[in-house]
């Protein structure tokens, strides 16, 4: 979250001083953003090392993490190396453009790591609310932005509606986040199959 | 050993996961830029750079649109 807030105040300085069409603004912008996606991506191995700790699996988790990153990082660059010529790989547009990918592919990695941790959490009868409160809201945030990119996508004559859309999205995980360890103790304990949905 | 291996086994499954989900997501592509990151307004692509249309063009990166004996960049709308 202090990354975020840091990254936030720089851009709007950056985009203050160069402009919003600016070489630099972008630059700044992507290059920031696939830091912010890394920190995130390891603040949910986080909340999975908290889900998994009493099965003592945190060294699992934590392997797990280093050969997801490294996986998509090289995965990206795969993606990336195909696209330019021999010519064109030396250049630092590459960096520029691999830098862009992994930040793209580590958020869908993100998406699919949080769904499985709300299973992990239903699985195990996790029952500290606070956890719930902020894998839950993890969740919701990914998912809006992934709804938010597919309906732009599929409805691209409404892309002005999209893009005001976006940074109100991008207020909610601080907002959630905020209110999980201000209102919700550390002892408070909830049921999550109060949450799920049974079968009747 | 054969946890660790358990482990690899299902982080690229995961990955694998996630890429087939970044496909299905992105098989309508429109150019848009998926950011999950801050709520500042996120500048302009490299393929909205290049569009041209009824509004008017924004400064075009140099280096994106330059032309010479270097072959032009592809951008990721042309990946897909």
């Amino acid at each position: 979250m202090a990354s975020e807030f840091v990254a936030s105040a720089a851009r709007f300085e950056m985009m203050q001083h160069y402009g919003f069409t600016s070489l630099a603004y972008a630059y700044f912008y992507y290059y920031s953003d696939a830091v912010l996606t890394i920190l995130l991506f390891l603040a949910l191995s986080s909340l999975y090392s908290e889900v998994f700790r009493e099965l003592n699996a945190e060294r699992y988790v934590q392997m797990g993490s280093v050969v997801l990153l490294a996986g998509t990082a090289l995965f990206s660059f795969a993606v990336v190396h195909q696209s330019f010529t021999a010519a064109e790989q030396s250049s630092g547009k590459i960096f520029f453009h691999f830098v862009f990918e992994v930040s793209q592919n580590l958020y869908f990695v993100g998406l699919v790591l949080t769904y499985i941790l709300w299973a992990a959490i239903l699985k195990l009868r996790e029952t500290r609310t606070r956890l719930i409160q902020l894998v839950l809201s993890l969740g919701v945030y990914f998912s809006l932005y992934a709804a938010n990119y597919a309906l732009r996508n599929l409805y691209p004559s409404a892309e002005v509606i999209f893009t005001v859309l976006n940074p109100l999205i991008g207020c909610f995980l601080p907002f959630a986040w905020a209110y999980a360890f201000w209102k919700l103790p550390e002892e408070a304990r909830l049921a999550p199959a109060e949450l799920a949905v049974s079968p009747r | 050993m054969s946890k660790q291996l358990a482990v690899i086994a299902a982080s690229m499954f995961i990955l694998v996961g996630a890429m087939g989900l970044k496909s299905a997501v992105t098989s309508k592509d429109s150019g848009a830029v998926l950011l999950a990151n801050g709520s500042a307004p996120t500048p302009p692509t490299p393929k909205e750079w290049r569009r041209n249309g009824s509004a008017p063009t924004p400064p075009t990166p140099k280096d994106w649109r330059r032309n010479g004996s270097a072959p032009t960049p592809p951008t990721p709308k042309d990946w897909k």
